[in-house]
Parts: structure tokens; sequence; C-alpha cells
């Protein structure tokens, strides 16, 4: 029957389209194309049927990153998987401020046969750690721009140790302007150099893609093609291939809903007759009734079972990232829990007192201090739902931290709470926030980071 | 599936006497691979671009020692090209460097458009030239007494590198390779008389440079007395401390603090020490701060042209 009613759809879906149009629009959207004509129906209706993906290009000043990211919503919006952004739009976004923190960043969002992209481009070193640490958009993977006229440059080794640091873990190469070159020997030399640096920097250089192409000739291709005297193999195709190459070979990153669930408490009430209920909004992952769990946080720790969910007053069987719930937890008894604690699968994740982390420390202008801080300085951090004193200390060779900065920090707290690598928290001192920070590592608290608090 | 197997060795065995057969003949006649080969050399060794580095190859038939005296000849014209191209572009990123001698030192701030660029060791390179060229223009000066002095880029450019090219060329050959706007914003050189003391401190200091420090932000301090061997401390101590709290004029002995809006040095809580002023802190060590200076990359100044 299933199969009858596919088999139906599938019919009507080509009534529907002229074969014309299928054809002309194949490569990018053979599959949702009726429902895209819902989607120009029901305007700016965000529709999340494709898994997103965060992306972002790299490279040098002049090699054409703003043409390539203009040259792809292009080709894209021709088969309506994108809107045409100008390279003016794109190169003059404005600032952004993103938890308290500007960040020189311009984002653009499209949308290929298979996934839903938000394409970030930064000016510099400084704002792409910036844009790791608030989180405004991980990326996934990076597309390496480099120009066929110039090859890589000196800088292209700062460019992928940057992209190794913020944990880029697959690049894609565009070599571009290979209009400007006619000798197709060069494109391969440029192409072999461009490998064995890869390789040097702990990448795959032999399997990674790299598309030759001219972001420029597929900008200026007219769309009507009969006027057309730019080559189309190395624009509009060159693209295409590229973004061909992204959606296979940058895998899908593993979200939230995935994950093992987390529940930072917010607030516990007990009900009379019921039991006593945990409040909070799910962090990750998916709770379902009878779920065991483990609560953790503040010295404590001690399992049992989630019997029951309510959101809105209304019972459900299962909540999901995102959600804001209630778990009404057997046996659970109103002193045992309070906020700050985190409810989570039993064994997924431990409290923990010593941990290193980037920190970008917020400048005057951004509401942070306006001075710096040495070893020893004693902030307060704030993460999930809990709030502890913990000591600063600056890495090696490091005798300060100015504000406006982003280090790397060792922080030992109090007692040990709920941390884990890739979480984020905020310090502050008195009513100041000093900055945002992102764990890295967790290390292993020694005794003397026990007693050390006056 | 044994046979296949046996094939296939059989053909990856031929494939390899096929390779080093073909290696061979790269090595022993001027053919196709050859010229490949020899480029890819020359461009390893030189890095410059492949195009320019065919044409010296070409141009010279192959000799790559010729080609290279005669790429670095064109580096220069299409540095100066590049850098009159590029010039009027933002750049506000860089570094501050500093070169400490005796009795002197000598401070420079370089810029360039991404910190990706910064970071790179071509532009440190460059840095420290000017840096060490500044200083050796100081040094043959031949003053006594105090003298402090501030140039700005174009007369920096001027100066002559230590038995080398003048520091307008360097700076052109560095824009032509890394393709980057690139500016030498201000330089100060400091003098003074033997019984005084330079204490310097750079911030955000890039690891691996000999002789020359380099960061985002540097502070030289003009002091006298102190203990003898605390000297270097000191000097660093008081370096921090303007670096971090960016004082603006030096104040009176006597002054007193207006809280944490203060900009005069001396009335200013010491940063290390908050329980001191910095003309406490310096009292207790018997020592006085004649002068301070501090570099802030890409900061606004109003003396500038």
């Amino acid at each position: 029957m299933a199969a009858l009613v596919g088999f139906r759809a599938c019919l009507s879906a080509l009534q529907l389209t002229s074969p014309g149009i299928l054809h002309s629009s194949y490569k990018l959207c053979a599959v949702p194309l009726s429902r895209r004509n819902f989607a120009v129906e029901a305007k700016k209706v965000f529709s999340r049927d494709k898994p997103h993906v965060n992306i972002g290009t790299i490279g040098h000043v002049d090699h054409g990153k703003t043409t390539l990211t203009a040259a792809i919503t292009k080709v894209l919006a021709e088969a309506g998987g994108a809107r045409y952004k100008k390279y003016e739009d794109i190169d003059n976004a404005p600032e952004e401020k993103a938890r308290g923190i500007t960040i020189n960043a311009s984002h653009v969002e499209y949308t290929t046969a298979n996934r839903h992209y938000a394409h970030t481009d930064c000016p510099g070193h400084a704002d792409y750690v910036k844009n790791m640490i608030t989180g405004t958009a991980q990326l996934d993977g990076c597309i390496l721009v480099v120009a066929a006229t110039d090859g890589q440059m000196p800088q292209t080794r700062e460019h992928l140790l940057l992209a190794r640091q913020i944990g880029v873990e697959n690049v894609v190469v565009f070599v571009n302007k290979a209009d400007a070159v006619q000798d197709k020997e060069m494109l391969d030399l440029v192409e072999l150099e461009i490998r064995e640096l890869l390789t040097e920097f702990g990448y795959d250089g032999e399997n990674t893609p790299v598309v030759i192409g001219s972001a420029l000739c597929a900008l200026e291709a007219r769309s009507t093609s009969q006027h057309s005297n730019r080559d189309p193999e190395l624009g509009i195709n060159a693209v295409m291939k590229l973004l061909e190459v992204v959606d296979t070979y940058i895998p899908l990153p593993k979200r939230e809903l995935e994950k093992p669930f987390l529940l930072p408490i917010e607030g516990v009430y007990s009900i009379p007759g019921r039991g006593t209920v945990v409040t909070g909004t799910l962090e990750r992952g998916v709770i379902r009734k009878g779920d065991e769990c483990e609560f953790m946080g503040h010295s404590r720790s001690f399992k049992s079972v989630v019997t029951g969910i309510e959101m809105f007053h209304q019972s459900l069987d299962r909540a999901e990232a995102g959600d804001n719930l209630g778990a009404l937890v057997r046996g659970l008894k109103r002193e045992d829990v309070r906020r700050g604690m985190v409810m989570s699968k039993p064994v997924s994740i431990q409290p923990h007192q010593k941990v290193k982390a980037q920190v970008y420390v917020l400048s005057k202008e951004e509401g942070g201090r306006h001075k710096p801080f040495v070893t020893n300085f004693m902030p307060v951090m704030f993460s999930l739902t809990w709030d502890m004193a913990c000591r600063v200390e600056l890495p090696a060779g490091k005798e300060m931290v100015m504000p406006g900065e982003d280090t790397s920090l060792t922080l030992t707290l109090r007692q040990p709470m709920v941390l884990d690598r890739g979480q984020r928290f905020t310090l502050r001192d008195g009513n100041k926030t000093i900055g945002t920070g992102l764990v890295t590592d967790i290390l292993t608290a020694v005794d003397e980071d026990k007693h050390n608090w006056g | 599936m044994t046979l296949y197997s046996l094939f296939r060795s059989v053909r990856s065995e031929l494939g390899k006497v096929c390779f080093s057969q073909h290696r061979s003949i790269y090595t022993s006649s001027p053919s196709l691979g050859a010229d490949k080969a020899l480029l890819l050399k020359l461009r390893k060794s030189t890095g410059y671009t492949f195009i320019n580095c065919k044409k010296a190859l070409e141009k010279f038939n192959g000799d790559i020692t010729q080609a290279e005296s005669w790429l670095h000849e064109q580096a220069q014209k299409e540095g100066w090209s590049k850098a009159s191209k590029l010039e009027g572009r933002k750049a506000k990123e860089g570094l501050i460097g500093v070169v400490m001698g005796d009795n002197s030192a000598v401070m420079v701030e370089v810029n360039c458009e991404t910190d990706f660029v910064a970071r790179n060791e071509k532009f440190q390179q460059l840095v420290k030239d000017v840096a060490l060229s500044v200083m050796a223009h100081h040094k043959s000066q031949r003053h006594t007494g105090y003298i402090k002095s501030l140039v700005w880029s174009d007369d920096i450019a001027k100066l002559h590198m230590p038995e080398g090219p003048s520091l307008a060329d360097q700076l052109a050959l560095t824009i032509g390779r890394l393709g980057e706007n690139i500016g030498m914003r201000r330089a100060v050189s400091l003098g003074v008389p033997s019984d005084w003391q330079i204490g310097a401190y750079v911030h955000g200091s890039v690891p691996g440079q000999v002789g020359v420090e380099m960061g985002h932000y540097g502070a030289l301090v003009v002091f006298k007395g102190g203990s003898k061997e605390g000297m270097e401390t000191l000097g660093r101590k008081l370096g921090q401390h303007i670096v971090g709290e960016a004082p603006v004029t030096l104040g009176n002995m006597d002054d007193i603090p207006c809280g944490d809006s203060e900009t005069r040095l001396l009335p200013q809580s010491f940063l290390l020490d908050p329980n001191y002023t910095v003309g406490q802190y310096l009292t207790l060590h018997d020592a006085h701060v004649l002068d301070f200076i501090r570099f802030q990359r890409g900061e606004n100044t109003s003396q500038e042209k």
C-alpha cells in the first residue's frame, strides 16, 4: 500500500513540473521540487527538511573569497536555492554582536539538493576564534580559496593553522582565477603544492577534493548563455562541482538530538501526591518516559528513573533538545536536588574541577574590564544553570591578559561542577562580564587545587 | 581471485618499472617533465609565483641560478607596482617590535591588513629589519644625553638596512610577497645617559624571535635609580603597568589619585600590587620614572599627519 502511495506521489510530481524545468534544475533540486512550490506560496517560512551544515571560506584577501561566495549564491539563486547576494553586500557586512562580543563576519545562507548551508566569512584569525568561542556558527568544514595566479601564499600556512585550531576537520580547496592562467600545467602545479601543504598540516592532502574554476566567470556568465563569452566549464560548472564536493566530502555534524540527554536543572518543585518535579530546558538529546537518569553536581550524585514528562501542563512521552520541560522522577525528594545540578543519561557526563579553556576577554567597549588580569584572578564562572568561583591561571610565557584578547586559560573551580569538552561558559567579576569561553580540555585536579581557597 | 591478485601485482610491478624509467628520463633530458621538476624546485626555493618561475626558466633555458637572480630583480619591480596598487587599503593589524641596545631602545609599529599575515614569519622578518635599521641609524648619530625621537612612515622608509637596501625597497618586496598593504607606521628611538635605565615590555609576544620582541602592545619606560640587580625586573614591571593601564601623562609624585579613571602614571594604582600607587612603589624601590612611551597596534594617534 505504502509503495503504491509513493508511486502515485512521484507521478503527480512529474505531472506538476514540465520536463524542461525538471531537466534544467535536475542537478540541484530533483527531489524537493514540488515541496519548493509550497515554500514560494507561504513566503519566508524556513523549512527544516534538509540537514544544516556550517561552512566557511578562508584564504588570502585578494584570492576571491567574496567573489566565490557571491558566485555560489548566484548559481544557486538560478535554481531557487538561494537569494543572490552581490559582492558589495557581502563585503560590506556590518559587524555583528554575539553575546555582546563584536565579530566581523558575513553570513550567507543557501540550499543545495541535499543540505542547507550557513556560510561564514571572517576577515581575520581573531574573528574566527571569537566565532568559535561564542558559538555563533561553529564551522563543520572549510573551503580554502587559492588563486591560480599566485598559488598558495606564505600566509596560507597561517590559514591552515587556524583551521586546525578552531577544530575544522575537513577542508575542500577551490583554485580560483583559473581563467587568468592559460597553461594547464600551472594549475596542476598549484594543485600539487596545495595538496602537499594540506598533508603537512595533518589533513588528508591526497584525497582532499580540489576544484579548479573561476568565481568571476560564474558571476559574469549571463543566464541566457547566448552572450556568454565566459567559459561555463570554469564558471558555473566549477561552482556546481564545488558545491557537489562540499555536499559529499564534508560529513554531517552530530547534532544535539543524537547526543545523550542533558537537562540543566532550573527549578525543583514538589507536587503533593505525585512526587518531585525538576524543570529546565533540555540542552541536548531526547528524554523518554521510563529513561534512567543520573543527577550530578554540588558534590552529589545519584541515579533514578524518569516517570513522567510534562510540557505546558500536558504530559508527553518524549522531549527533545530545546524543550522546556518538567520531569517527574521516581523517589526524588525536594532537598536532594537544587538548581545548578544536571539530570543526564547515566555516565554520559562527569563533574570536573579543573579545565583548560579558550577564552575571549571582552574589551572595554564591549562592556568588559578596562584593566588586564593576571594569574590568581578569581572571577565567577557561569555555565548551564550553575555558577561557581574559579581561579585563573595563565599559560606559560604569558604574564597578563589584556581586554579584547583571546587566550587559553587554566581554570580551577572551588568545587567540581558538570563540565564537558565543548561546553560554553561566561566569566564575571562583580557586575561585569569579563569574558566568554569554551572548554577545550579536562584536567585532573591535584591536591593543592583543592585547598588553596584562602 | 588468486589470478586477479597475481595480475594486479604484475601490473603494479610493471607500473613501477615504467615509473622509474620515466624518472630517469626526467633527470637526463630536458623534456616537459624536467621543466616541471625544475619549476617546482625553483618555486620551493624562492617562493615566487609559478608563472614568474616559468618565465624565468624559459628566459634562461633552464639555468636555475640565473633564473633565480632574475626573479629577485623582478620581485623588486613587482613589489613596487603591487605596493602602489594596494596603497590606501586599510591596514590596522600588525605588530609592535622592540629592540634594546646599550643605553638605547627602539620601538616600531608595522601594520598589515589581516592578523594572518602578522603571524607569518616573512612579516615578522620585516618588523625585525625595520627595528634593527632604526637602531643602526640611532647609533650612527652618536648622541649624548637624553634623546627621544619619533619618526613617521615616510622618514622610516628613507632609512637603510645595515649594509643593505633601503627600507622602502624591503617593504615593497614584502608587499609583493604577501600581497597585502603593509605600512611602517611609526618608530621611536630612545637614548639615555649611562646612569639611566630603559625598561621594556611587549605584550602578546611572538615566540621564536631572537633579539627583537614583538607583540600587540609595547611600552618603553625611562627611569633612574633602583637596585642594581632588580633593574631589569623593575623596568619590565613598569612597562607592564603602562601597557595595562595606558597612562597618558607622567604626573607628579605628590598628585592625589582620582580612582579608576586616572590617566597620570604616578598616581595610578600599581597593576601588579594594587596596594600602592606607582609613585609609592617607585619610592619603595628608590627609583624615579622620567619618561615613558606606549604603542598599541592600530590605535589612533593625534600626532599623525
